[in-house]
Protein backbone atom coordinates (compact mmCIF):
# COMPACT_ATOMS: atom_id res chain seq x y z
CA UNK A 1 0.00 0.00 0.00
CA UNK A 2 0.71 3.36 -0.91
CA UNK A 3 1.48 5.56 2.24
CA UNK A 4 3.50 8.25 1.13
CA UNK A 5 1.43 11.68 1.96
CA UNK A 6 0.37 13.49 -0.97
CA UNK A 7 0.57 17.20 -1.39
CA UNK A 8 -1.73 19.30 -0.77
CA UNK A 9 -4.06 20.02 -3.41
CA UNK A 10 -3.97 23.32 -5.05
CA UNK A 11 -6.59 25.97 -3.31
CA UNK A 12 -9.48 25.58 -5.61
CA UNK A 13 -11.20 29.01 -5.11
CA UNK A 14 -15.04 29.20 -4.26
CA UNK A 15 -16.71 30.00 -7.41
CA UNK A 16 -20.16 30.37 -6.03
CA UNK A 17 -22.44 31.43 -9.40
CA UNK A 18 -18.70 31.97 -10.47
CA UNK A 19 -18.86 35.44 -9.01
CA UNK A 20 -20.06 38.68 -10.63
CA UNK A 21 -18.94 36.95 -14.09
CA UNK A 22 -21.90 34.53 -14.27
CA UNK A 23 -25.33 36.77 -15.55
CA UNK A 24 -23.00 38.86 -17.38
CA UNK A 25 -21.70 35.48 -19.68
CA UNK A 26 -24.93 34.05 -19.28
CA UNK A 27 -26.61 37.40 -21.12
CA UNK A 28 -23.72 37.39 -24.00
CA UNK A 29 -24.38 34.01 -24.89
CA UNK A 30 -28.38 34.74 -25.04
CA UNK A 31 -27.19 37.94 -27.21
CA UNK A 32 -25.04 35.72 -29.53
CA UNK A 33 -27.71 32.89 -29.83
CA UNK A 34 -30.00 35.50 -30.50
CA UNK A 35 -28.02 36.99 -33.37
CA UNK A 36 -27.46 33.55 -35.06
CA UNK A 37 -31.36 32.66 -34.90
CA UNK A 38 -32.16 35.98 -36.17
CA UNK A 39 -29.61 35.46 -39.01
CA UNK A 40 -30.59 31.98 -39.62
CA UNK A 41 -34.59 33.23 -39.79
CA UNK A 42 -33.03 35.58 -42.43
CA UNK A 43 -31.52 33.14 -44.11
CA UNK A 44 -34.30 31.21 -44.71
CA UNK A 45 -36.57 33.90 -45.45
CA UNK A 46 -34.23 34.69 -48.31
CA UNK A 47 -34.24 30.97 -49.18
CA UNK A 48 -37.49 30.52 -48.40
CA UNK A 49 -38.48 31.75 -51.61
CA UNK A 50 -38.53 28.06 -52.81
CA UNK A 51 -40.23 28.54 -55.91
CA UNK A 52 -41.47 31.49 -58.39
CA UNK A 53 -45.29 30.71 -59.18
CA UNK A 54 -45.63 30.60 -63.59
CA UNK A 55 -46.82 34.03 -63.59
CA UNK A 56 -43.53 35.43 -61.56
CA UNK A 57 -41.27 33.67 -63.61
CA UNK A 58 -42.70 34.86 -66.89
CA UNK A 59 -42.94 38.32 -65.64
CA UNK A 60 -39.00 37.93 -64.23
CA UNK A 61 -38.05 36.39 -66.90
CA UNK A 62 -35.51 38.15 -68.27
CA UNK A 63 -33.87 39.20 -64.99
CA UNK A 64 -34.02 35.33 -64.37
CA UNK A 65 -31.90 34.76 -67.31
CA UNK A 66 -30.23 31.80 -67.23
CA UNK A 67 -30.06 31.52 -63.71
CA UNK A 68 -31.06 28.52 -62.20
CA UNK A 69 -34.45 28.20 -60.11
CA UNK A 70 -37.70 26.46 -59.39
CA UNK A 71 -41.29 27.12 -61.15
CA UNK A 72 -44.72 25.99 -59.29
CA UNK A 73 -47.86 25.60 -61.61
CA UNK A 74 -50.44 22.75 -62.05
CA UNK A 75 -49.95 20.70 -65.06
CA UNK A 76 -52.32 20.76 -67.49
CA UNK A 77 -53.25 18.36 -70.55
CA UNK A 78 -51.18 15.71 -71.54
CA UNK A 79 -47.02 15.17 -71.42
CA UNK A 80 -45.58 14.10 -75.06
CA UNK A 81 -42.63 12.44 -75.91
CA UNK A 82 -40.23 15.02 -77.47
CA UNK A 83 -36.89 12.60 -77.22
CA UNK A 84 -35.82 9.32 -75.99
CA UNK A 85 -35.87 10.88 -71.95
CA UNK A 86 -37.56 13.86 -72.29
CA UNK A 87 -41.12 14.89 -72.59
CA UNK A 88 -43.06 18.52 -73.16
CA UNK A 89 -45.98 19.41 -71.17
CA UNK A 90 -47.61 22.53 -69.98
CA UNK A 91 -47.96 24.07 -66.11
CA UNK A 92 -50.23 26.67 -65.75
CA UNK A 93 -50.47 29.74 -62.91
CA UNK A 94 -52.06 32.87 -62.06
CA UNK A 95 -53.45 32.89 -65.87
CA UNK A 96 -50.02 32.26 -67.29
CA UNK A 97 -49.27 29.32 -68.92
CA UNK A 98 -45.29 27.85 -69.24
CA UNK A 99 -44.08 24.77 -71.26
CA UNK A 100 -42.04 22.78 -69.44
CA UNK A 101 -39.54 20.52 -71.55
CA UNK A 102 -37.97 18.37 -68.34
CA UNK A 103 -35.46 15.53 -68.75
CA UNK A 104 -34.99 12.72 -66.37
CA UNK A 105 -37.73 10.70 -64.37
CA UNK A 106 -41.09 11.68 -63.06
CA UNK A 107 -42.46 11.20 -59.58
CA UNK A 108 -45.08 8.37 -59.15
CA UNK A 109 -47.83 10.99 -58.17
CA UNK A 110 -46.74 13.03 -61.42
CA UNK A 111 -49.97 13.45 -63.10
CA UNK A 112 -52.65 15.97 -65.22
CA UNK A 113 -54.23 18.09 -62.45
CA UNK A 114 -51.42 18.00 -59.97
CA UNK A 115 -49.16 21.01 -58.65
CA UNK A 116 -45.91 20.89 -59.72
CA UNK A 117 -42.70 22.40 -58.67
CA UNK A 118 -40.03 21.93 -61.53
CA UNK A 119 -36.24 23.15 -61.27
CA UNK A 120 -33.98 24.29 -64.25
CA UNK A 121 -34.06 27.20 -65.80
CA UNK A 122 -35.33 29.02 -69.44
CA UNK A 123 -33.95 28.12 -72.61
CA UNK A 124 -31.95 30.42 -74.02
CA UNK A 125 -34.25 31.72 -75.98
CA UNK A 126 -36.76 32.25 -73.12
CA UNK A 127 -39.81 30.20 -74.81
CA UNK A 128 -39.50 26.94 -72.62
CA UNK A 129 -38.83 25.98 -68.87
CA UNK A 130 -35.66 23.35 -69.16
CA UNK A 131 -36.28 21.48 -66.19
CA UNK A 132 -34.14 17.99 -64.69
CA UNK A 133 -36.28 17.68 -61.24
CA UNK A 134 -39.81 17.54 -60.94
CA UNK A 135 -41.60 17.45 -56.93
CA UNK A 136 -45.27 16.79 -57.10
CA UNK A 137 -46.64 19.63 -54.33
CA UNK A 138 -49.61 17.69 -53.10
CA UNK A 139 -52.42 19.18 -51.66
CA UNK A 140 -53.32 19.05 -47.75
CA UNK A 141 -56.26 17.68 -48.26
CA UNK A 142 -57.35 13.79 -48.18
CA UNK A 143 -60.53 12.28 -49.26
CA UNK A 144 -61.19 8.62 -49.34
CA UNK A 145 -61.10 7.19 -52.15
CA UNK A 146 -64.25 6.16 -53.45
CA UNK A 147 -65.78 2.80 -51.71
CA UNK A 148 -68.58 2.16 -54.50
CA UNK A 149 -65.58 2.02 -57.10
CA UNK A 150 -65.11 -1.61 -58.27
CA UNK A 151 -61.98 -2.65 -58.45
CA UNK A 152 -61.38 -3.92 -61.87
CA UNK A 153 -59.25 -6.48 -60.98
CA UNK A 154 -61.38 -7.69 -58.52
CA UNK A 155 -63.06 -11.35 -60.04
CA UNK B 1 -37.38 -1.72 -3.40
CA UNK B 2 -37.73 -1.47 -7.31
CA UNK B 3 -35.62 -3.01 -9.67
CA UNK B 4 -36.73 -0.05 -12.73
CA UNK B 5 -37.74 2.87 -12.58
CA UNK B 6 -41.67 1.35 -13.11
CA UNK B 7 -44.18 1.83 -11.01
CA UNK B 8 -47.69 1.02 -11.08
CA UNK B 9 -48.46 3.68 -12.50
CA UNK B 10 -46.05 3.62 -15.02
CA UNK B 11 -47.52 -0.47 -16.36
CA UNK B 12 -50.79 1.01 -16.34
CA UNK B 13 -49.57 3.48 -18.64
CA UNK B 14 -47.26 1.26 -20.71
CA UNK B 15 -49.97 -1.29 -21.07
CA UNK B 16 -52.37 0.91 -22.18
CA UNK B 17 -49.79 3.01 -24.67
CA UNK B 18 -48.85 -0.63 -26.36
CA UNK B 19 -52.63 -1.24 -26.46
CA UNK B 20 -53.02 1.94 -27.81
CA UNK B 21 -50.62 1.18 -30.47
CA UNK B 22 -52.05 -1.81 -31.56
CA UNK B 23 -55.52 -0.39 -32.25
CA UNK B 24 -53.45 2.17 -34.04
CA UNK B 25 -51.83 -0.10 -36.35
CA UNK B 26 -55.02 -1.28 -36.96
CA UNK B 27 -57.03 1.87 -38.08
CA UNK B 28 -53.78 3.15 -39.96
CA UNK B 29 -53.33 0.02 -41.89
CA UNK B 30 -56.54 -1.65 -42.12
CA UNK B 31 -59.47 -0.25 -41.31
CA UNK B 32 -59.04 3.79 -42.36
CA UNK B 33 -59.20 4.17 -46.48
CA UNK B 34 -56.72 4.83 -48.96
CA UNK B 35 -56.50 8.71 -50.32
CA UNK B 36 -58.09 9.25 -53.20
CA UNK B 37 -54.92 10.59 -54.77
CA UNK B 38 -51.56 9.84 -52.66
CA UNK B 39 -53.93 6.38 -52.68
CA UNK B 40 -51.78 3.81 -49.63
CA UNK B 41 -48.86 6.62 -48.90
CA UNK B 42 -51.43 8.43 -46.47
CA UNK B 43 -50.67 5.83 -44.01
CA UNK B 44 -47.69 7.98 -43.39
CA UNK B 45 -49.84 10.81 -42.12
CA UNK B 46 -50.24 8.96 -38.89
CA UNK B 47 -47.01 8.62 -37.64
CA UNK B 48 -45.43 11.64 -39.49
CA UNK B 49 -47.91 13.82 -38.05
CA UNK B 50 -48.95 13.06 -34.55
CA UNK B 51 -45.17 12.20 -33.83
CA UNK B 52 -44.31 15.44 -35.10
CA UNK B 53 -46.87 17.54 -33.08
CA UNK B 54 -46.00 15.76 -29.92
CA UNK B 55 -42.41 16.45 -30.72
CA UNK B 56 -43.10 19.87 -30.33
CA UNK B 57 -45.35 19.77 -27.40
CA UNK B 58 -42.67 17.96 -26.08
CA UNK B 59 -40.07 20.70 -26.67
CA UNK B 60 -41.83 23.28 -25.21
CA UNK B 61 -42.36 21.56 -21.79
CA UNK B 62 -38.48 21.98 -22.13
CA UNK B 63 -39.08 25.70 -22.68
CA UNK B 64 -41.30 25.94 -19.34
CA UNK B 65 -39.22 23.24 -17.36
CA UNK B 66 -36.22 25.79 -18.20
CA UNK B 67 -37.89 28.72 -17.12
CA UNK B 68 -39.07 26.91 -13.63
CA UNK B 69 -35.09 26.06 -13.37
CA UNK B 70 -33.97 29.70 -13.70
CA UNK B 71 -36.57 31.28 -11.73
CA UNK B 72 -36.39 28.42 -8.52
CA UNK B 73 -32.97 26.65 -9.80
CA UNK B 74 -34.84 23.79 -8.67
CA UNK B 75 -33.87 19.88 -9.90
CA UNK B 76 -36.83 18.93 -10.46
CA UNK B 77 -36.97 21.48 -13.70
CA UNK B 78 -33.79 20.57 -14.61
CA UNK B 79 -34.48 17.28 -14.94
CA UNK B 80 -37.69 17.55 -16.38
CA UNK B 81 -36.01 19.96 -19.03
CA UNK B 82 -33.55 17.31 -19.63
CA UNK B 83 -35.76 14.45 -20.17
CA UNK B 84 -38.93 15.72 -22.62
CA UNK B 85 -36.36 16.84 -24.92
CA UNK B 86 -34.96 13.45 -25.02
CA UNK B 87 -38.34 11.66 -25.83
CA UNK B 88 -38.88 14.81 -27.90
CA UNK B 89 -35.69 14.11 -30.06
CA UNK B 90 -36.64 10.48 -30.54
CA UNK B 91 -40.27 11.17 -31.86
CA UNK B 92 -38.84 14.07 -34.27
CA UNK B 93 -36.23 11.77 -35.34
CA UNK B 94 -39.84 9.56 -36.20
CA UNK B 95 -41.48 12.52 -38.04
CA UNK B 96 -37.88 13.09 -39.83
CA UNK B 97 -37.98 9.22 -41.05
CA UNK B 98 -41.51 9.03 -41.89
CA UNK B 99 -41.42 11.92 -43.79
CA UNK B 100 -38.38 11.17 -46.07
CA UNK B 101 -39.95 7.99 -46.47
CA UNK B 102 -43.47 9.85 -47.33
CA UNK B 103 -41.70 12.30 -49.63
CA UNK B 104 -39.80 10.12 -51.75
CA UNK B 105 -43.17 8.32 -52.64
CA UNK B 106 -45.62 11.87 -53.34
CA UNK B 107 -43.18 14.80 -54.25
CA UNK B 108 -40.44 12.12 -55.59
CA UNK B 109 -37.08 13.33 -53.38
CA UNK B 110 -36.57 12.22 -49.92
CA UNK B 111 -35.73 15.72 -49.38
CA UNK B 112 -35.76 19.42 -50.52
CA UNK B 113 -34.41 21.98 -48.40
CA UNK B 114 -37.94 24.38 -48.48
CA UNK B 115 -38.39 26.57 -45.31
CA UNK B 116 -40.04 23.66 -43.28
CA UNK B 117 -37.33 20.98 -43.84
CA UNK B 118 -34.43 23.49 -43.50
CA UNK B 119 -35.99 24.98 -40.03
CA UNK B 120 -37.26 20.87 -38.83
CA UNK B 121 -33.51 19.78 -39.28
CA UNK B 122 -32.13 22.98 -37.60
CA UNK B 123 -34.78 22.16 -35.05
CA UNK B 124 -33.22 18.22 -34.67
CA UNK B 125 -29.33 19.23 -34.63
CA UNK B 126 -30.22 22.20 -31.95
CA UNK B 127 -31.58 19.61 -29.64
CA UNK B 128 -29.09 17.36 -30.11
CA UNK B 129 -26.97 20.13 -28.96
CA UNK B 130 -28.94 21.23 -25.97
CA UNK B 131 -28.54 17.45 -25.23
CA UNK B 132 -24.77 17.49 -25.69
CA UNK B 133 -24.93 20.50 -23.51
CA UNK B 134 -26.41 18.55 -20.70
CA UNK B 135 -23.66 16.20 -20.71
CA UNK B 136 -20.53 18.38 -20.47
CA UNK B 137 -18.49 18.13 -17.57
CA UNK B 138 -19.47 21.09 -15.52
CA UNK B 139 -20.44 21.66 -11.78
CA UNK B 140 -24.06 20.82 -11.98
CA UNK B 141 -25.33 23.81 -11.50
CA UNK B 142 -23.34 25.27 -14.27
CA UNK B 143 -24.40 22.74 -16.40
CA UNK B 144 -28.05 23.59 -15.74
CA UNK B 145 -28.18 26.78 -16.03
CA UNK B 146 -26.32 26.67 -19.24
CA UNK B 147 -28.59 23.76 -20.51
CA UNK B 148 -31.95 25.99 -19.58
CA UNK B 149 -30.42 29.19 -21.62
CA UNK B 150 -30.12 26.77 -24.47
CA UNK B 151 -33.31 25.03 -23.97
CA UNK B 152 -34.70 28.41 -23.89
CA UNK B 153 -34.30 28.44 -28.06
CA UNK B 154 -35.93 25.56 -28.62
CA UNK B 155 -39.13 27.61 -27.92
CA UNK B 156 -39.05 29.87 -31.04
CA UNK B 157 -37.44 27.30 -33.03
CA UNK B 158 -40.41 25.11 -32.46
CA UNK B 159 -42.44 27.80 -33.40
CA UNK B 160 -40.62 28.58 -36.40
CA UNK B 161 -40.73 25.65 -37.83
CA UNK B 162 -44.82 24.60 -36.99
CA UNK B 163 -45.88 28.04 -38.68
CA UNK B 164 -42.82 27.21 -41.91
CA UNK B 165 -45.44 26.50 -44.45
CA UNK B 166 -47.75 29.44 -43.69
CA UNK B 167 -45.40 31.75 -43.30
CA UNK B 168 -43.03 30.65 -46.49
CA UNK B 169 -43.44 29.01 -49.86
CA UNK B 170 -42.96 25.37 -49.68
CA UNK B 171 -42.51 22.13 -51.13
CA UNK B 172 -44.23 20.98 -48.01
CA UNK B 173 -48.06 21.11 -47.68
CA UNK B 174 -49.43 23.29 -45.63
CA UNK B 175 -51.56 22.53 -42.37
CA UNK B 176 -54.70 19.85 -42.76
CA UNK B 177 -56.09 20.14 -39.70
CA UNK B 178 -56.58 23.34 -38.57
CA UNK B 179 -59.49 24.80 -35.81
CA UNK B 180 -62.09 25.44 -38.51
CA UNK B 181 -62.59 22.65 -40.76
CA UNK B 182 -60.33 19.67 -41.12
CA UNK B 183 -59.08 19.16 -44.74
CA UNK B 184 -59.81 15.05 -44.15
CA UNK B 185 -62.46 12.15 -44.32
CA UNK B 186 -63.67 10.67 -41.44
CA UNK B 187 -62.46 7.67 -40.55
CA UNK B 188 -58.72 9.20 -41.42
CA UNK B 189 -59.66 12.30 -39.34
CA UNK B 190 -60.26 9.83 -36.23
CA UNK B 191 -57.35 7.58 -37.27
CA UNK B 192 -54.95 10.72 -37.14
CA UNK B 193 -56.85 12.05 -33.69
CA UNK B 194 -55.93 8.45 -32.27
CA UNK B 195 -52.01 8.72 -33.49
CA UNK B 196 -52.39 11.90 -31.22
CA UNK B 197 -53.53 9.82 -28.15
CA UNK B 198 -51.56 6.95 -28.20
CA UNK B 199 -48.50 8.96 -28.96
CA UNK B 200 -48.60 11.53 -26.46
CA UNK B 201 -49.19 8.24 -24.15
CA UNK B 202 -46.29 6.82 -25.35
CA UNK B 203 -44.12 10.61 -24.99
CA UNK B 204 -45.79 10.76 -20.94
CA UNK B 205 -44.52 7.13 -20.63
CA UNK B 206 -41.05 7.46 -21.44
CA UNK B 207 -40.87 10.97 -20.14
CA UNK B 208 -41.67 9.11 -16.54
CA UNK B 209 -39.24 6.56 -16.96
CA UNK B 210 -36.38 9.27 -18.38
CA UNK B 211 -37.15 11.78 -15.57
CA UNK B 212 -36.49 8.67 -13.33
CA UNK B 213 -33.28 7.46 -14.70
CA UNK B 214 -32.08 11.28 -15.19
CA UNK B 215 -32.95 11.56 -11.32
CA UNK B 216 -30.97 8.54 -10.22
CA UNK B 217 -28.14 9.76 -12.85
CA UNK B 218 -27.45 12.89 -10.36
CA UNK B 219 -27.72 10.63 -7.16
CA UNK B 220 -25.13 8.23 -8.64
CA UNK B 221 -22.99 11.87 -9.43
CA UNK B 222 -23.92 12.41 -5.82
CA UNK B 223 -22.67 9.80 -4.72
CA UNK B 224 -19.02 9.86 -5.98
CA UNK B 225 -18.88 13.19 -5.03
CA UNK B 226 -19.55 12.21 -1.25
CA UNK B 227 -17.26 9.21 -1.50
CA UNK B 228 -14.61 11.21 -2.66
CA UNK B 229 -14.88 13.78 0.15
CA UNK B 230 -15.12 10.70 2.56
CA UNK B 231 -11.83 9.46 0.96
CA UNK B 232 -10.27 12.25 1.22
CA UNK B 233 -10.96 12.77 5.15
CA UNK B 234 -9.75 9.19 5.71
CA UNK B 235 -6.45 10.30 3.94
CA UNK B 236 -6.30 13.08 6.51
CA UNK B 237 -7.22 11.02 9.21
CA UNK B 238 -3.82 8.19 8.41
CA UNK B 239 -1.81 11.55 7.79
CA UNK B 240 -2.47 13.14 11.30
Amino acid sequence: MDVTPRPAPPEVPARRGSGGRGPLMALALVALLAAVGFLLVKQVGSASLYFYNADEAVAKRSQLGDRRFRIQGTYEGTATDVAADTIRFAIVFGGEKVVIEHTGSEPALFQPGTAVVCEGRWSPDGRVFESDRIEVKHSEEYKAENPDRVDPAAP
Amino acid sequence: MNDGTSSPGTRVLGALTLIGMAVLLAFALVISPADETQEETVRMFYVHVPTALVAFGAFFLTVAASVGYLLRRSEGWDVMAGASAEVGAVLLAATLVSGMLWGRVTWGVYWTWDARLTLTALLFVLVLGYLAVRRLPLERERRSRLAAVVGLLLGPATVACHYATTWWRTLHQGPTITTADAKMDGTMLFTFFLGMVVFGLLYVWLLVHRFRVLWLEHRVEDLGLDEAIAERRREAVGVS
